[in-house]
């Protein structure tokens, strides 16, 4: 079947400069799509966005939706959902999934070592800088032990496909990484709306994530407790990602709570319950560091659990991530991902790394001012896609502005080469047809006591303004379901 | 040959309206090292709740309280008896070779074992200009530079309550020359830390002598590491090396790892506070 013929994609244009994920270099659409690509042709772009629309409103229905931040308000969006999916060949999510590993692994040992006998630094082959000068370092972690050894039981590694077929990483996110419930969502709103395009694909499923979550949580309960009650905290209901929080507790089957929900006594944690104090073992902890307990770190936090650290520090409660896996989140770290590879795993690594300019550096700091109009500069210590600059979408007094902030604080700052991030056809409402949209995918993976899973699918953002290189939900991305085929 | 202290320590909260739950946690009971040792330990609280006995995030002893019914007046009374061997600040030797110190702190292992106490913090961290006020004479030891060093902040700043608070930085101690012990503690943590020396801050009882009362507050000093010797005990706000009337509590990069008191109370209107401290001791 030619372009032509085919009612949706008939006014698809292609940008021969960018990498299309459904489309060789020639035109043609790849062999993995063409099934896909014939059955949604079939239908006509007004048939389209009217079950586009039904999936739209059915994320509104069941309350799919997440809050932005801005300097005078916060807002209650849907996250754009598209109905075409992206299907990831198995032989390159064979690559993807074993390199999200090799990275969780060699960052688990990296957050061993740098609380405990911190050789890497001592050997030279990281600067003493990435722990001295990071907010995400926590002194108080220094000699845990945490239960099963693992502090980043979930990780999101990000990672983009560059127009030279080849994935790289953009960043690791091991504090509490979230748009796993999107993943899911996705899926299901997808077969509601065209079951039947799943009877001609193998995909794997992504509805077992919360099972295979709450089984690896039980591998790390601490000393002495035989079934582990595991609970999800929140700090509620207004937190941009509560959704997740309520529908990663309800699928798991255990509470969701707030901090006002446990108390700490004799340094074990329990859960007010109608039936008297319940003792909890395992917390999912979807609260950031700085606010778990009040007693020990920001003591206006209104959202912790009094000392909930100490219950911790004494092994009797295991949180999910450990405190202070930031550390090893940072953007500086990032930079030195092959080298930590190395040297806990002795494996080359799986998956590529942008090469990044440490600011701290002063001849980096050099380059990176004279090119800033070709540089991604990134704050290293911000998440979410907010303080990003992309240097050719700058303007003069922008790169100016830039320039000041880099100068007044080096090691705030990175910069990378700006990357050509692949494109996926993705249906926008304005034009009322398939443009080209730059993707990347988070990927969810799983750290247990001596298992690991990762979850086969995660979640294709959409940079949904046109030449937009941020996917992150909170810059106006959207997302796709995203298949791996099983071989 | 030793001797025993008695230590009391006493607070009290009052609440305008009923405080409907709270948490409090105590880092005031001396530190057990090998110059302290306990006899005993007491704790009370005018509402009959358990007393929580914990340790905080660096491994120091705390008490926690956590009344479970409302209340708009708290006290707390705390009483410890230790016994100290008596110390003597200058018992240990010194390296012959001088350099060797300071050759030592350059090591990239030595760097990285006490980056803690190296690191600046929101309390230590020196006005630009002041970087250079102290620097290390390398024809001394180690040691008597930060005895200068001690004695530089003493002659520096002037001691005088009630015009700096927990929240003080360095900049307004240096720029108006006057602090209580934690600002002459800061301040050479500070100095020290800029020359490569790791240092942390310490807090706990200083026992004033025998007078009648023997009133006291809670102190705090300075702890500085010297290769090859330890942990050395420098009191900046008396020009003193920590001796055996200084009884330490807790240690950390600054104030803020050693607050004696944190809570969190759930209550408005106003609310009134105090806190005494009483050090007693007698030859054993």
């Amino acid at each position: 079947m030619t372009t032509a013929e085919n009612q949706l994609f008939s006014s698809y244009q292609r940008n021969p400069l960018l990498f299309d994920e459904i489309y060789d270099k020639d035109g043609t659409i790849m062999s993995i799509y063409s099934e896909l690509f014939d059955l949604y042709g079939e239908h006509s772009i007004k048939d389209y966005v009217k079950l586009n629309d039904k999936a739209k409103a059915s994320f509104f229905n069941q309350g799919i939706t997440f809050q932005v931040y801005d300097k005078n308000e916060t807002k209650e969006k849907i996250f754009p959902f598209d109905l075409f999916p992206r299907i990831i060949d198995p032989k390159e999510w064979d690559i993807i999934e074993r390199g999200a590993i090799q990275r969780s692994k060699a960052l688990n040992l990296f957050l061993w070592d740098v609380y405990h006998d911190k050789k890497i630094i001592k050997q030279g082959i990281v600067p003493m800088d990435l722990i001295g000068s990071s907010a995400n370092y926590l002194d108080q972690m220094v000699g845990i032990d945490p239960p099963g050894g693992i502090y980043n039981h979930i990780s999101g590694t990000d990672v983009i496909k560059h127009n030279d077929g080849q994935y790289y990483v953009l960043e690791d996110n091991i504090r509490c990484p979230s748009g796993v419930s999107y993943v899911i969502c996705n899926r299901t709103a997808l077969k509601r709306a065209l079951f039947g395009v799943f009877n001609r694909y193998k995909t794997y499923s992504v509805t077992n994530y919360a099972e295979n979550l709450l089984d690896l949580l039980e591998t790390v309960k601490p000393k002495g407790v035989d079934i582990p009650n595991v609970v999800v905290i929140t700090p509620g209901m207004f937190n941009s990602a509560f959704y997740e929080h309520s529908y990663l507790a309800k699928t798991m089957g255990v509470e969701l709570v707030e901090g006002r929900d446990l108390f700490v006594e004799n340094d074990f944690v329990y859960m007010k319950t109608i039936r008297g104090p319940e003792k909890v073992d395992v917390i999912y902890r979807r609260i950031d560091d700085a606010f778990i307990d009040p007693l020990e770190f920001k003591p206006d936090s209104a959202i912790g659990v009094p000392g909930l650290f100490a219950a911790y520090k004494k092994g009797n409660v295991t949180l999910a991530n450990a405190p202070g896996t930031g550390v090893a989140d940072d953007k500086a770290v990032y930079t030195y991902m092959p080298e930590i590879i190395k040297y806990y795993l002795d494996e080359e690594p799986i998956l590529n790394n942008v090469h990044t300019y440490h600011c701290s550096r002063p001849d980096e700091l050099k380059y990176v001012l004279e090119h800033v109009h070709e540089l991604v500069i990134k704050p290293v210590d911000e998440a979410g896609g907010y303080g990003i600059s992309i240097g050719n979408k700058l303007t003069k007094e922008e790169i100016e502005t830039v320039k000041k902030q880099v100068k007044e604080s080096p090691r705030k700052y990175v910069a990378q080469p700006i990357l050509s991030l692949s494109v996926h056809p993705t249906y926008i409402d304005e034009t009322e047809s398939f443009e080209q949209r730059h993707v990347d995918l988070r990927t969810f993976t799983v750290l247990g006591k001596d298992r690991e899973f990762v979850l086969k699918g995660g979640l294709t953002r959409v940079a949904l303004k046109k030449g937009n290189l941020i996917v992150n939900s909170s810059q106006g991305g959207g997302s796709k379901d995203t298949w791996v085929l099983k071989e | 040959m030793s001797l025993e202290y008695s230590i009391t320590y006493t607070a009290e909260n009052t609440y305008e309206n009923w405080v409907n739950d709270a948490h409090w946690q105590f880092l005031i009971i001396p530190q057990k090292n090998d110059n302290q040792e306990f006899i005993d330990v007491q704790f009370n609280n005018s509402l009959n709740t358990i007393n929580q006995f914990s340790v905080n995030g660096y491994g120091f002893r705390t008490i926690r309280v956590h009344p479970k019914k409302k209340f708009k007046q708290i006290s707390f009374e705390a009483h410890f008896k230790l016994i100290k061997r008596e110390v003597n600040p200058f018992d240990f030797i010194e390296e012959e070779d001088i350099s060797q110190a300071y050759a030592h702190i350059e090591e990239l292992n030595f760097k990285v074992d006490f980056e803690a106490f190296l690191r600046n913090t929101r309390f230590t961290t020196l006005p630009e200009k002041n970087r250079d006020a102290f620097l290390l004479d390398k024809n001394i030891s180690l040691f008597e530079n930060l005895q200068a060093l001690n004695e530089w902040t003493y002659t520096h700043i002037y001691f005088k309550t009630d015009v700096t608070d927990v929240n003080t930085v360095l900049d307004e101690v240096i720029e108006n020359r006057h602090g209580v012990c934690q600002d002459f503690t800061h301040l050479f943590c500070a100095l020290a830390r800029q020359n490569g020396i790791p240092t942390r801050y310490v807090s706990g009882y200083l026992h004033q002598g025998n007078s009648l009362f023997g009133d006291s507050q809670m102190h705090a000093w300075a702890e500085a590491y010297i290769p090859k010797i330890g942990w050395i005990g420098f009191d900046p706000t008396n020009n003193l090396l920590a001796n055996t009337n200084h009884i330490k509590i807790a240690h950390g990069k600054d104030y803020t790892d050693c607050s004696p008191l944190k809570g969190v109370v759930y209550t408005t209107g106003r609310n009134e506070t105090s806190h005494t401290v009483q050090v007693s001791s007698q030859q054993q």
